[in-house]
């Protein structure tokens, strides 16, 4: 099969740089979901010259190719399901520049997400998109899945941050979108390349604009007697005109769970945590920080805690990030589902998720971006029971149809890639769709560039199943990398 | 492809059939046309749409007879160049008007594309909120004339730009299909992003019908700060520097002397440079940031420094959006060029164009990098001075090439029609081929505004 290809990248690249040994393959067949497959060939190149030939190669022999980052995606966007090329990007992993009175960078797609805000951080100025996996993920996989982050609230997802992007083409042209200023002449194909989920071509140089450092920040944590009552109070502060850096919501489940787990300081006895953070000038928070206070007491809260240092904000967050891992307690594994709905629909939603549990006799647990209505259900299952992980997955189908019932969208921030490919049809009616194959095929005209993506097969959305979840993370893994919730 | 005047020759029965074919009867004679010319080019037919599904008919009728589109909102950007040779059909969207969904908690609004901009924002202003976008033409726009023509304005440097604020939208394309495209809700990854590829496509790949948009709340206390400079570099300097610090302020602008004669709420100053900065937020907030930009600009070497309360500021910010945003400018007699630059290039930008075009009246959003030049330019029957409107076209072409060889982004939004062919040449790097493809994509007969978009497309 593609006769020869694997010369003709060992030529390109380095034969160092190329490898069909199945030890090798089988590193690459994973990212962070569900679902995996093997490549024949992994190649990774050293700079945007051997980008553009490895892609002319891999046309020419008629190879699909996808590009991969850290592998930490959640819906399956950088498994070679089609098999062909691995193009791995971990070796273009140079900051190029840093142009702070301009307040921008130019980096590669290799480059670690939190790496640039470290490098920039002696200036006063950060990369903002925050994805919790930041500490190994890299640009590249940002810019395709269009990755938040839990600050994503106040400042924007990553297509804020971008300026623009040198790519390659799947017909191997180097061009850039966008560039160093705002406003360049013609369509906006920077807009539609991030978040397309590597199906457009692949990213060869990013500018990403950096933000100035916030000089103050504070951390509440209010509880309430139900997720209703909590969700009164997420929708009250929004209307009030406040927009908090980070606005995140966890049930009784999830906040038990992760007590037994990290022991956050969590009220255990309580409906409903909500988590705020404020950020702005030193001296003007303390205005806000009363309102929010009013504001949750109002809604039925309890009880309203301030950190009072560094420490306690860290465990508050501690607590928060560790609730995907805190699910092993509950049991051997757990799916997390990602929807979104129109935030003032919360208790409708949550009621409806409690209704779908029920029906399927399944533990669900719910932790929110509550500000932008991003739900993330986490339902709890045994892949050794048979029809568990069957159940599951048509469980959190349901909870989409719910979401896009109420208004919603079926992934807030994960991406559709091959996992929610069947339920794009539950969000998109076909003539929607055939949009999106259009623009595909303008870019990617023989669909070699990241095969399968985002578009619906001839399965029903929750019965595309195909592999075992993955099991639940040890606390050492949360810790060091965190899957990107 | 059929010529405008077959159309106009056939106007009346086509017109009937059009009328039958697509439920929605044209205007045919040419004093009802008149209204909606672009660039003083008279439309054969002018189609007024009420929603997107009736456009589509009347674009899959039209398409059948090989006519081509342009998509019309108020009409304020309409003598953006190329201009066209022949109009067959307008197609305006003055009746697909209305707010369809707006709820205030979560700070999103699904509105008609014709709806104009102040409309928009009357309907969330007592909700204590806004669409955060602050355009040329603020009073006139229509949302989808905003969209279409993608133009930010000053509030970008804490707002981001219309692409940043629209999350979903229906469109029909070319071929007379409707699709919706994006999200109704604040945060979605679920397919591409194909709200951002109708910004700023000046209408050439379909017609928006509905859009939805990210609101924002309104600060709760605003005030400002003015200050004027001696030297270009100094303004621009201090825009930086607060840009740079954690102030975040709303918006800066910069001007030179004739483009502040039009900010009433200022009066006159003997110096050349004013810098407008507009703070909002809390009420300790609004003081830290009047206070530290303050320091920024008398560290800068401000000749002058004055603060604004909040009636003030709005008072200049109106006239900053709109008498130096384009309504001081008559379309006809002005050329205005906007370059897309680094925050720390705005002065050499300003200084080019000043040494070529002396007459260019200058806005400049220096923290984002942005300069608006307006350039008065005697009327078409003007007898006076041929010689000098040859050099002054002439000193435009080389500034046009001068700043493209530079890296900068430049655009002519509007020239009046003796420039009517004046365009910014594109870089190298520029991805026309996809453009191209793009276009055939969405609208694969050429049906809106061929030949109009950049590149010839």
């Amino acid at each position: 099969m593609f006769d020869g290809l694997v010369q003709r990248l060992a030529a390109i690249v380095g034969p160092d740089h190329v490898t069909t040994a199945p030890g090798d393959l089988s590193n690459y067949q994973y990212d962070g979901s569900a679902d995996s497959a093997l490549p024949q060939v992994v190649v990774m190149p050293g700079s945007a010259e051997e980008v553009t030939a490895i892609v002319s190669a891999c046309t020419a022999a008629g190879c699909p190719y996808v590009a991969r980052g850290a592998g930490t995606g959640l819906s399956g966007g950088a498994v070679a399901e089609a098999g062909g090329a691995v193009i791995a990007m971990a070796r273009l992993n140079r900051i190029l520049e840093i142009d702070c009175a301009n307040r921008l960078a130019i980096v590669e797609p290799g480059v670690v997400n939190a790496h640039i805000s470290d490098a920039v951080r002696a200036h006063g100025l950060q990369f903002v998109p925050d994805p919790s996996s930041q500490a190994v993920c890299t640009i590249g996989g940002n810019l395709a899945e269009n990755s938040g982050g839990l600050h994503c609230l106040a400042y924007g997802v990553t297509s804020h941050h971008v300026l623009g992007c040198e790519i390659v083409t799947p017909d191997g042209e180097l061009v850039w979108l966008g560039g160093r200023a705002y406003d360049a002449p013609g369509y906006d194909l920077l807009g539609v390349f991030i978040g397309s989920e590597g199906t457009l071509g692949i990213a060869t140089k990013v500018v990403v604009k950096l933000m100035p450092l916030q000089e103050d920040r504070r951390t509440l944590l209010a509880a309430f007697p139900t997720v209703e009552q909590a969700s009164g109070a997420v929708s009250a502060i929004i209307a009030s005109g406040i927009i908090p850096a980070a606005l995140e919501m966890m049930d009784q489940l999830s906040t038990k769970a992760v007590e037994a787990y990290v022991n956050a300081g969590f009220p255990t006895d309580a409906g409903a945590v909500v988590i705020v953070e404020l950020e702005g000038l030193r001296g003007t928070l303390e205005e806000l920080v009363q309102d929010v206070q009013r504001i949750c007491i109002a809604h039925g809260s309890r009880e309203v805690r301030q950190a009072r240092d560094e420490a306690e904000r860290e465990r508050i967050w501690l607590g928060r990030k560790s609730a995907f891992g805190a699910m092993g307690r509950l049991g051997s594994s757990y799916y997390v589902q990602d929807g979104v709905i129109p935030r003032t629909k919360l208790p409708e939603v949550v009621s409806e998720v409690a209704a779908i549990a029920e029906r399927y006799g399944l533990l669900i647990a719910n932790v929110f971006h509550a500000g932008d209505g991003n739900l993330h259900p986490l339902i709890v299952f045994d892949e050794r029971t048979p029809g568990d992980y069957e159940r599951t997955v048509a469980a959190g189908a349901d909870i989409l149809r719910a979401c896009v019932r109420h208004g919603g969208s079926i992934s807030g921030e994960h991406g559709i890639g091959i996992e929610k490919r069947d339920c794009m049809t539950l969000q998109f009616k076909a003539a929607d769709l055939d949009l999106m194959a259009r623009l595909r095929a303008a870019f990617n005209p023989r669909g070699l560039c990241n095969p399968g993506k985002l578009f619906p097969t001839s399965r029903r959305c929750g019965e595309s199943a195909r592999t075992v979840a993955r099991g639940a993370l040890a606390p050492e893994m949360v810790d060091a990398a965190g899957p990107a919730f | 492809m059929r010529r405008s005047s077959e159309l106009r020759a056939l106007n009346i029965p086509i017109a009937d059939e059009l009328a039958k074919r697509s439920g929605s009867r044209p205007r045919v004679r040419p004093a009802e046309c008149e209204p909606y010319a672009v660039a003083g080019v008279v439309p054969t037919l002018v189609f007024s749409p009420r929603t997107v599904a009736e456009a589509s008919k009347i674009v899959t009728a039209l398409a059948a007879e090989g006519a081509s589109i342009a998509i019309r909102g108020a009409g304020t950007k309409s003598y953006r160049p190329p201009h066209p040779h022949a109009l067959d059909v307008v197609l305006e969207s003055s009746r697909c008007a209305g707010i369809s969904n707006y709820t205030p908690a979560d700070l999103t609004m699904t509105v008609a594309a014709g709806t104009p901009l102040h409309v928009v924002q009357e309907t969330l202003r007592p909700y204590g909120q806004f669409f955060p976008v602050d355009p040329p033409f603020a009073a006139q726009t229509t949302i989808g004339g905003t969209l279409s023509a993608g133009s930010a304005g000053a509030l970008r440097q804490r707002y981001g730009a219309p692409r940043d604020n629209v999350l979903g939208m229906r469109v029909c394309l070319g071929d007379g299909a409707i699709a919706f495209t994006g999200a109704r809700v604040v945060k979605s990854v679920a397919g591409y992003d194909i709200p951002k590829l109708f910004v700023g496509a000046s209408g050439t790949l379909g017609f928006i019908g509905e859009v939805t948009l990210k609101v924002a709340p309104l600060p709760r206390c605003e005030a400002g700060v003015a200050a004027t400079f001696v030297r270009c570099e100094e303004a621009c300097e201090a825009a930086r520097r607060i840009a740079a610090s954690p102030l975040l302020p709303m918006a800066t602008t910069l001007h030179d002397g004739h483009t502040r004669r039009h900010i009433r709420a200022l009066g006159s100053s003997s110096q050349p440079w004013t810098l407008l900065v507009r703070c909002g937020g809390s009420r300790s907030a609004v003081l830290r940031q009047q206070e530290g930009v303050i320091a920024s600009m008398r560290a800068c070497g401000a000749a002058t420094i004055e603060t604004l309360d909040a009636d003030r500021l709005h008072f200049c910010w109106q006239d900053v959006v709109e008498a130096a945003g384009g309504a001081a400018y008559p379309a006809d007699r002005t050329l205005v060029l906007a370059i897309g630059s680094l925050p720390t290039q705005v002065a050499d930008v300003c200084a080019s164009i000043t040494a070529l075009l002396p007459a260019a009246e200058i806005t400049a959003h220096p923290a984002t990098g942005i300069v608006y030049a307006h350039v008065p330019w005697p009327g078409a029957g003007d007898p006076s001075a041929p010689h000098e409107r040859r050099l002054a076209e002439r000193a435009a072409r080389s500034l046009l090439e001068q700043f493209s060889a530079q890296g900068h982004h430049v655009k002519v939004l509007s020239a009046p029609v003796e420039l009517g062919t004046l365009v910014a040449p594109l870089s190298q790097s520029a991805p026309v081929a996809l453009m191209r493809r793009v276009k055939a994509a969405l609208d694969p007969n050429g049906t809106f505004d061929p030949g109009r978009f950049v590149a010839g497309i």
